[in-house]
């Protein structure tokens, strides 16, 4: 498949994704059911697995709409990290039935893969498995996991008795394992704080990575972080939408309040300010689909980039709305909760841009980061 | 069309005849260098990249250039890569002039211009005014017909290479009864033309880049009109954009490559004559700030990248060279203020930046006073706002006397 192709392809998935979010419109959770049907949780399982065989991509023109819609569901937690870390792991007839499943919708697999959720290392992981006389025992706490409490399924990392990073499939009824669901001033999206206490693991329930373990776990969180980047892009997008539509609408002083160079200014900020961080959200999705280096940089930027903007946006937004955008029934308040969630998970604008000065070395004349 | 491959190759060939002939040392040598040492110096970097095919890469293959967009984002990449001197002297030359005359021009008027811009033909912009700054359509200079000839009368304002020039990109009106916007012609104005008297302005970094020029009863032959009479305000919209992508994508290489390194260089240096002695790179809000230019700088050239294959492709919107021109300048403007901030007490004792570079040149509190010359000319970035907010999202316009 060539490149057109491709993006001819993604223009379609996206005009799907858009009709069929605004017909179940805001604060509903798309059926679970209706999207599994349209093909978006499989996206990148094989075919042989029943997925669509497809990359990140076509993943992230999903979320880019999700956010757009502010659409609630556990996309997220499900498709991001669930199916995501099920990519990662060695193929084993138990994980390639639970792929299948989580493609087809019928269980939801949440992964909890960082202990707090604000952490972009791939350093420390939550859980460790201990060897004792009875078997393996984990123990751990992860905090603000997608859609925990909704998932039948948990994919918890953990570090082995050897260091080394593993994932253990668990149940959450399991003994020892507990989840509770953390509320958020953002309606749209479920997190859940995952415990493990002496809990007892079967060697049957352990996932060796296929790869890298370190690497792995990195890939992850990048995926994490550009997948809030999209949704992040997409629900400013809608915001720079309201906001222009109303402020043809609206009028003050006998005219247009989009007449007005204040407003318009704004506007035209928050349309430069989207532009860029498309350009930086599109480069980190297809550097992230390709496994390309320069892959985590790329999330960073993003990550750090449109999450930031986002909030901007969404904040002219209510402020350009005036007192109608301050109200809950305008519903700016839901993208704007939902933007400053984004902007906090899975690593803050500073600790990614952190990352991204640790590159620039100790001594002048160090080119690492001059990429043609 | 040109395959990845293909692209590689060129690559490595731009590389190869960078490393061969970029002029070592060049920066100090346009240090402190008299107007007649940067016109050599400009004269002889514009007949090297002639030669090897590199001077005009975005004009018409039949007029000596031809190279695809995909070609022309790595010529400029690598052009950067090796801190290449820019094109200062020619750049109204191989941009305005010959979009104008490419786009408007008549056949005789392309065969005397472009070829001669290639052996060296200098060229003015004479479009802003004293009283027509950002409402350029007011302009007052105008072309009084006579037979088949125009005399023109009037002063232009910062016209950048106004000294140097051969030739002047002319607007005047030549309808006072219509429409300000109806009533303009563009004209093709030869500066040797008797009656006309060029004065340096100095500005604020002390450098004299732009010129008044006065016109008194100039005579310009009617052959030298380009486009219709009284088209001239839709000649000039049709070409100032047009250009936008291409050369804001060569300044933000630049600034993606030389400037950011040296960006980088100040701030894990330790600073010169600083009672403190440490690098400011071990401030954290320091770290933070270069990795959020680092990141700005990425997405601006993407954004270019886009911009000029969306142009290609006919699918440019209105209002997308805005976009562009806004961003880079300010984030120009924004990167000098921090090298400047960086820097310290030392950058107040760099007192000249080498003539040939870029707008950043590691002279930080010159680059960033310097850094005015983007965000005011060319539409400041409050006209620059209002073309987005109207072209690209639909806001109405301000209700405003005439049109």
């Amino acid at each position: 498949m060539n490149a057109a192709d491709s993006a001819d392809i993604r223009d379609e998935l996206r005009e799907v994704a858009r009709d069929l979010l605004a017909k179940t419109g805001r604060n509903a959770a798309a059926d679970w059911r209706l999207i599994a049907d349209a093909g978006w949780l499989g996206l990148e399982v094989p075919a042989a697995l029943d997925g669509a065989g497809a990359t990140f991509a076509e993943v992230a023109v999903i979320l880019e709409e999700l956010g757009r819609a502010a659409a609630p569901g556990p996309y997220l937690g499900a498709v991001v990290l669930g199916i995501g870390t099920l990519r990662l792991v060695e193929s084993s007839q138990a994980r390639d039935e639970l792929l299948r499943s989580c493609t087809a919708g019928t269980t939801i697999a949440a992964a909890a893969v960082t202990a707090a959720a604000r952490d972009t290392a791939a350093e420390s992981l939550p859980f460790r498995l201990d060897r004792c006389a009875g078997g393996l025992r984990l123990h751990g706490r992860a905090a603000f996991v997608p859609d925990a409490a909704q998932a039948g399924r948990l994919l918890l990392f953990a570090l082995d008795p050897e260091g080394a990073p593993i994932v253990v499939d668990a149940e959450p009824g399991a003994p020892g394992l507990d989840v509770a669901e953390q509320p958020v001033l953002d309606a749209t999206r479920r997190l859940g704080l995952v415990t493990a206490d002496n809990v007892a693991v079967a060697e049957t329930s352990l996932r060796r990575f296929a790869g890298d373990p370190r690497a792995a776990v990195r890939q992850l969180l990048g995926r994490a972080a550009v997948a809030l980047a999209c949704d992040s892009l997409g629900l400013s997008e809608a915001m720079l939408d309201a906001t222009v539509a109303y402020a043809r609408l609206r009028e003050q002083f006998g005219r247009p309040i989009g007449s007005f160079q204040a407003v318009k200014h704004a506007c035209a900020d928050m349309l430069v300010q989207i532009s860029v961080g498309r350009q930086l959200v599109s480069a980190a999705a297809t550097k992230l689909a390709g496994d390309e280096p320069g892959a985590s940089v790329a999330a960073s930027m993003a990550k750090s980039y449109a999450c930031s903007a986002a909030v901007q946006v969404a904040g002219a937004a209510m402020q350009l709305h005036g007192g109608v955008g301050y109200t809950w029934e305008s519903g700016i308040h839901v993208y704007l909760k939902r933007a400053l969630l984004d902007r906090a998970l899975f690593g803050s604008p500073a600790a990614h841009r952190r990352r991204l000065a640790e590159r620039y070395g100790a001594a002048p004349g160090l080119r690492t980061w001059t990429g043609r | 069309m040109t395959g990845p491959l293909e692209l590689e190759e060129f690559r490595t060939t731009v590389s190869q005849w960078c490393a061969d002939h970029v002029p070592a040392g060049w920066r100090r040598a346009q240090t402190g260098a008299s107007d007649d040492e940067f016109v050599a110096f400009q004269r002889a970097w514009f007949a090297e990249l002639r030669g090897a095919g590199f001077a005009v890469p975005h004009w018409p293959a039949e007029w000596g250039g031809g190279m695809s967009a995909a070609q022309q984002v790595v010529l400029y990449s690598e052009l950067a890569a090796h801190d290449a001197p820019r094109l200062v002297l020619a750049f109204v030359a191989i941009h305005h002039a010959a979009a104008t005359l490419l786009a408007a021009g008549t056949d005789e008027q392309r065969r005397r211009h472009l070829p001669a811009i290639l052996d060296g033909e200098i060229w003015v912009q004479g479009f802003s005014e004293p009283e027509a700054g950002s409402d350029l359509a007011s302009l007052r200079t105008t072309a009084r017909k006579e037979g088949d000839r125009y005399v023109v009368n009037g002063q232009k304002l910062w016209a950048s290479g106004a000294m140097q020039a051969d030739w002047c990109l002319l607007l005047a009106r030549t309808d006072p009864a219509a429409p300000k916007r109806h009533g303009i012609s563009y004209f093709l104005l030869d500066m040797r033309t008797p009656g006309i008297e060029v004065r340096p302005i100095r500005q604020a970094t002390g450098e004299s880049h732009f010129g008044e020029i006065f016109l008194t009863d100039v005579v310009i032959p009617a052959s030298q009109l380009v486009g219709a009479e009284n088209s001239g305000w839709q000649v000039a919209q049709q070409t100032l954009g047009a250009e936008r992508g291409m050369t804001i994508l060569e300044l933000a290489e630049r600034l993606g490559n030389a400037g950011f390194r040296w960006l980088v260089d100040a701030c894990v240096r330790p600073v010169r004559g600083g009672g403190e002695g440490g690098r400011p790179i071990d401030d954290s809000l320091v770290a933070d700030r270069l990795a959020a230019f680092e990141t700005e700088i990425t997405g601006l050239r993407a954004l270019c990248r886009w911009l000029v294959e969306r142009h290609e492709a006919g699918t440019a919107g209105p209002a997308d060279p805005s976009i562009v021109k806004l961003y880079y300048s300010e984030l120009l403007q924004r990167m000098m203020d921090f090298g400047a901030e960086v820097a310290g007490l030392a950058a107040h004792t760099e007192l000249r930046k080498p003539a040939s570079s870029g707008w950043e040149s590691g002279a930080w509190v010159l680059d960033f006073i310097g850094s005015w010359e983007w965000t005011i000319p060319g539409g400041a970035s409050e006209i620059q706002r209002t073309i987005i907010g109207e072209r690209a999202l639909g806001l109405p316009r301000e209700p405003a006397s005439g049109s």
